[in-house]
């Protein structure tokens, strides 16, 4: 079996899914009735032009907006809206376009951070240093060296984020939201600003999370040569709407989707 | 070291004799997962004893070879002991070479058995699989990213490990059966010199040759089992295989391997390694990452390092040679060193360093003098894979930036008129694999072995290298020319980058030199010149009495040499290009291509000796974006002082 | 010429002539520095965790002090009383978040800061409403707070020190140490400090920004509870009281508006240097050196090292 062939086999059922989804934010209308599914362990790309509505749509999935109309499913369970720490608890994990990292703390303390939903310890044991305390901080420590090993920061696990290059921020973000072992990871625009390189890494990096986690991705891309090498399915999103949804050959041959590049009215 | 020794003449007998007499010392740490692992000698023994079981059971023989790819890690230098307790002859492979470079070693040792590191070194192995029959079997150890890898000559390094405790189980002493059998005769590791010109070669070190030599320069520098090395270099490197295989194998120090190459600084720093060695580019890339930390510190921070490096500078390195310094002198020092070069030290991560080797290629006198005047004791050796590496090694007290050392013991050297040395060591090879006639070429019927490196003793009775022999030439009045030596002595300077020299059957030297953009581009801007770019930089006046004045410090010293003296250089152009891999003019591992160049631009060669002030040269440059524009220049030529021999002193 | 000899000879030559009053001086200087110390760090806390500049962390004390002596006043119990007020200091905290920090949560740090004004003055308001404007005394003895002072002879004279000034210096202490554990060795404190950084990115991996932000504003509520004590035990509990919080601002610029050390370091050296100002320096310009001194000397910090003595170098990247 090839390796595609085995990937393919693994793609599941829908886990996410959202059906009429429309969002207003003072008149400008960013999403209309907008509707699709994400299956178990697929790499499912956005894209569209800018303005297209896809950080919103990220957004809403997030629980950063509400639609004023239609629902999410997750799992199988409804919601007219969700709320962010909903979302996170439930296993849905999210990297922002502008980088949103604890400036000052170390990138070992980012991501430590984003194993906070998993630690039960209380403040007393902590404080006073039980063993309860220790055995807990080792074992999350161990979780969190793990993922500083796969995504190969260890030589900056002491910097502080603020002074690390775009690029190492950017995977710093990532290893954040693995540590919150989600089940669903969105990604906004992870190689946004990065040169040829940098790019094939983080493609890399979001293969190897996605084949060693089984962690289904949607993500935001611009560049189509990424799209298509990565990525299962694509969404088209323009002005609010979709307009294509498929693998990613079809979609790219796909007229409507051509004319919303190209900036044709329609 | 125990007085037994004598029978411990296979690497493996050494491991079972540590792991007896030391079973609970550290033998090898790694920092996995931001801590420490340590494994004991005993552990590290159980480890090779199973992996050997396991080689066993899959059907490594006697004899065999096997192919061992990845960086430093404890589980290929257990897989290297494994494999020669067996008998079998461990071959260390480059871990960036390409796939193409990878088979012919493979072919030519009919290798059967490899272990990789990761899926990198496994694609590699894969891809060249068609061409290489016998490889049957593929081991790794990091299975990230090979999970749905179904090629059935893969293993993992666990399910190997399973093999050999169930092996192991059943017969518990087959292990010690097996390296009974072996002797110091028999074949310990097979290294492949990285062929430039003809066919790799396989250089097939016993392990009496390997044993013979670590222990020779061991209780030279006096080593012991709290010694600690950091084990960074390439492990088909011979020299890495030397400090982190061989010799801890006879002196019974720790060896560590860092968690990769970014946090190398970090985790020398962690650790101290109280033994080191760093070829001269490496130093010189710590040196650089010093002084560029040190123009962005605060106003006293710089001023303190600029007044005690100047005493450092003056003193340090007399201190560190044990010679008479003034006491006013040592306080100095003595002060330099709380504040200064001990941090200094620590930052570097030499803080417990006894002793450092630099070695491979010519060093920079200002550089080598640097890490001797802040106490780091820094000294050359010359070697070679043919010679298990000890040749010459500077003792303690005689160390000197332009030459190797004196022979180690056990090592006899001698010239040939042309100036080729020859060597006899119990630390030679025994072979090239396969190759009857190259190894008859290597090493001639009374067992010297042809270096193919030219140079003489100095007054001192120290080895000085100075160029290949093949490169070293004549000229007219006789004068050895060794264009290499010459090219990096001038080198040496920050402004120059590069350097071609011709002299061989004329009667004089003359040189092209590349600037260094960055470097005089500095330089220019600090006194307000403004240029356009690398032909107009290199084509100004006041450039070229910055270059030189750097020629006339060369022929400055080479006049104090009276081998020498003959060479200076006489005239020079600064070259309107920098010489480039990608125009044939440097080999890929940024060597001169002296032939090709000499034909490409004979127009100035000729302008050179014709005795012309300037030379007219177009030429088409391609920049690194692909495009390609045509270059119109007038180069001047430059005579340079030169000084008459032994009487001269150095250039204001 | 005898200025400068008045400036930089004479009150060094004071200082060596009765060291007792020197060691006295210094003494009174680092007992208002801790309290100090313990108002700016109430606003450290708020700061560091919320992103906001706490404008009512001054009246929280005065209104702390109030609630505490108005409840025994009429007739509650002293350990009952304090019990009561912690009870109130969480409810401040948490209605501040519901009525105050929630619905504001995306909003500029200015919006943060007015509303914190805001709140400055409804609790001036309630606090007279309840419990009227006249200054009360600080309960210390039903308290067991000790009383008195020690006579130590030393340097050819005497220096006093009062029992209750060491019991604030005791407690202040184990304030700043227990919050430094809270702070750096916790999971909540991981996560406060995550908060403090980015609301964002803190929301996207599951903290509650109501929860923290209640566990700070109630934390600043028993510092201010503790200052208010302290302070009042030494003077009266008054409104004036509040006056004495805006010299937390030139201790905040001193020691950085997010480090907790640097609020105890600076605090102290503001403190200290007030009193000495005052002592050897405030004869020759009349006097009220302590009013301007701390000012003097945040501006001059703003001027070299505006991060203050530990603050957080902000490096950005262009």
């Amino acid at each position: 079996m090839s390796e595609t062939e085995a990937h393919g086999a693994r793609i599941g059922a829908p886990i996410l899914a959202v059906e009429g989804v429309s969002l207003t934010f003072g008149g400008v209308r960013a999403l209309s009735e907008v509707s699709f599914d994400v299956r178990e362990r697929e790499v499912r790309a956005i894209i569209g032009p800018n303005g297209a509505g896809k950080s919103s749509m990220l957004n809403v999935l997030n629980g950063f907006y509400q639609p004023q109309r239609g629902v999410i499913r997750f799992r199988g369970r409804e919601f007219h809206g969700m709320r962010p720490r909903a979302a996170a608890e439930m296993g849905i994990g999210r990297t922002f376009q502008n980088i949103a990292l604890f400036r000052g703390m170390s990138v070992l303390d980012n991501i430590m951070v984003g194993r906070n939903m998993k630690m039960r310890g209380n403040v007393l044991q902590e404080a006073l240093w039980l063993p309860a305390a220790r055995r807990e901080e080792i074992e999350h420590r161990h979780a969190v060296e793990e993922i500083i090993d796969f995504l190969e920061i260890q030589h900056v696990r002491r910097t502080p984020v603020g002074r690390l290059p775009y690029g190492l921020q950017k995977r710093v973000e990532l290893a954040r939201a693995l540590a919150m072992e989600p089940s669903v990871l969105l990604l906004d625009e992870p190689m946004a600003g990065m040169n040829l390189e940098e790019k094939q890494d983080m493609c890399r990096f979001i293969l190897d999370v996605n084949d060693h986690y089984g962690t289904t991705i949607v993500l935001i891309e611009h560049d189509m040569g990424v799209v298509m090498d990565i990525s299962d399915r694509v969404v088209v999103l323009d002005y609010g709407r979709l307009i294509a949804d498929g693998a990613p050959d079809v979609v790219r041959g796909d007229q409507a989707v051509i004319d919303a590049y190209l900036g044709v009215a329609h | 070291m125990a007085s037994d020794i004598g029978a411990l003449d296979t690497f493996p007998k050494l491991l079972l004799h540590h792991a007896a007499v030391r079973g609970e010392r550290p033998a090898i740490r790694e920092k996995d997962l931001g801590i420490w692992q340590t494994w004991s000698w005993s552990q590290f023994a159980e480890e090779v004893r199973i992996l050997a079981c396991a080689f066993a059971e899959e059907g490594l023989k006697r004899g065999d070879h096997m192919a061992l790819v990845g960086d430093n890690r404890p589980r290929i230098y257990a897989a290297m002991c494994a494999a020669q307790c067996l008998g079998a002859v461990p071959v260390p492979m480059y871990q960036d070479a390409v796939a193409a470079e990878m088979a012919f070693p493979i072919q030519n040792a009919e290798i059967g058995h490899a272990l990789a590191e990761d899926q990198e070194q496994v694609d590699k192995l894969l891809e060249i699989l068609p061409q290489c029959p016998t490889l049957k079997h593929i081991y790794y150890d990091d299975p990230r990213g090979l999970r749905h890898y179904a090629q059935p000559q893969l293993a993992s390094y666990d399910r190997l490990r399973e093999i050999g405790v169930e092996a192991r189980r059943r017969d518990p002493d087959f292990i010690e059966r097996e390296i009974a059998k072996g002797t110091g005769d028999d074949a310990a590791a097979m290294f492949f010199t990285s062929g430039t010109t003809a066919t790799p070669k396989g250089v097939v070190l016993t392990h009496h040759a390997l044993i013979d030599r670590a222990r020779a320069a061991a209780e030279m520098e006096g080593l012991t089992d709290r010694d600690a090395v950091i084990a960074y270099l390439p492990p088909a490197w011979i020299g890495q295989n030397i400090f982190s295989y061989a010799q801890p194998l006879v002196v019974g120090y720790c060896i560590c391997c860092p968690e990769s190459a970014e946090t190398l600084m970090t985790d020398m720093r962690e650790i101290g390694p109280t033994y080191y060695f760093a070829p001269p580019r490496v130093l010189e890339a710590l040196l650089t990452q010093v002084s560029i930390r040190m123009e962005d510190a605060g106003l006293i921070k710089r001023a303190m390092y600029r007044h005690y490096m100047e005493v450092a500078r003056r003193v340090g390195g007399a201190i560190l040679d044990g010679k008479k310094v003034g006491f006013m002198d040592r306080l100095r020092y003595a002060l330099g060193d709380i504040f200064v070069y001990g941090p200094l030290r620590n930052v570097l991560g030499m803080s417990r360093v006894r002793v450092a080797y630099t070695a491979g290629e010519a060093i920079g006198p200002d550089l080598f003098k640097f890490y001797r005047s802040i106490g780091i004791n820094l000294k050359q050796l010359y070697g070679s894979t043919e010679t298990s590496v000890f040749v010459c090694v500077q003792p303690n007290g005689m160390v000197k930036p332009d030459t190797v050392g004196p022979a180690v013991r056990g090592v006899e050297l001698k010239f040939t008129p042309q100036r080729e040395l020859l060597i006899r060591s119990p630390g030679l090879f025994k072979e090239y694999y396969k190759n009857p006639q190259a190894t008859a070429e290597a090493k001639d019927r009374e067992g010297w072995f042809h270096t193919g490196d030219a140079g003489y003793f100095d007054a001192d009775g120290q080895l000085k290298i100075i160029d290949r022999v093949k490169d070293v030439g004549k000229l007219n009045d006789g004068t050895l020319f060794a264009p290499k030596y010459l090219e990096n002595k001038l080198k040496f300077f920050p402004y120059v980058k590069e350097a071609v020299a011709f002299g061989h059957g004329r009667d004089r030297v003359c040189a092209f030199i590349n600037i260094d953009m960055e470097a005089v581009g500095n330089w220019a801007e600090r006194r307000k010149l403004a240029y356009t770019g690398y032909v107009d930089l290199a084509s100004r006046p006041e450039v070229r009495d910055l270059i030189a004045e750097c020629v006339e410090q060369v022929n400055a010293d080479l006049a104090s040499d009276p081998e020498l003296a003959g060479s200076q250089i006489h005239r020079f152009l600064l070259l309107h290009k920098e010489l480039d891999a990608d125009d044939g003019e440097l080999t890929r591992t940024r060597k001169v291509r002296r032939g090709h160049i000499a034909e490409k631009y004979a127009a100035l060669v000729d302008a050179l000796y014709g005795g012309k002030d300037s030379v007219h040269v177009e030429a088409q440059v391609r920049y690194e974006d692909g495009r390609t524009a045509q270059i119109s220049a007038d180069l001047a030529i430059r005579d340079a002082r030169t000084f008459a021999p032994s009487a001269a002193r150095k250039a204001a | 010429m005898h200025v400068l000899y008045l400036i930089f000879v004479d009150p060094f030559m004071q200082m060596a002539h009765a060291p007792d009053l020197l060691v006295q001086t210094l003494w009174d200087g680092l007992v208002s520095g801790v309290l100090y110390a313990l108002i700016a760090l109430g606003f450290v806390l708020i700061f560091k965790a919320s992103g906001v500049f706490n404008f009512a962390q001054g009246i929280m004390v005065v209104f702390a002090a109030l609630t505490l002596v108005g409840l025994n006043e009429h007739g509650v119990p002293a350990y009952l009383a304090l019990a009561i007020t912690v009870v109130v200091m969480l409810v401040l905290a948490v209605a501040v978040e519901r009525a105050i920090l929630r619905p504001l949560v995306d909003q500029p740090e200015i919006i943060l800061f007015m509303a914190t004004f805001g709140l400055t003055y409804i609790l001036i308001g309630m606090g007279e409403l309840i419990f009227g404007g006249d200054p009360k005394v600080m309960i210390s003895d039903q308290l067991r707070l000790p009383s008195g002072s020690y006579r130590i002879n030393m340097l050819g004279g005497f220096v006093q020190l009062q029992k209750i000034d060491i019991a604030a210096a005791i407690i202040a202490s184990i304030m700043v140490a227990g919050l430094g554990i809270l702070f750096n060795r916790t999971r909540i404190g991981r996560a406060l400090r995550a908060v403090a950084d980015s609301h964002r990115a803190a929301l996207s991996v599951g903290i509650s920004l109501e929860q923290i932000w209640v566990i700070v504003w109630f934390a600043a509520g028993i510092v201010a509870l503790a200052t208010g004590i302290m302070w009042g035990a030494r003077s009266n509990v008054s409104f004036a009281l509040e006056i004495v919080a805006l010299k937390a601002l030139p201790v905040l610029i001193l020691g950085g508006f997010t480090s907790i050390p640097g609020a105890i370091v600076g605090g102290l050296i503001i403190g200290v240097g007030e009193k000495l100002g005052e002592f050897y320096w405030g004869p020759l310009v009349g006097g009220g050196i302590e009013s301007w001194f701390a000012y003097v000397i945040a501006l001059v910090f703003l001027l070299f090292r505006p991060q203050g003595l530990f603050g957080e170098r902000i490096i950005e990247r262009l």
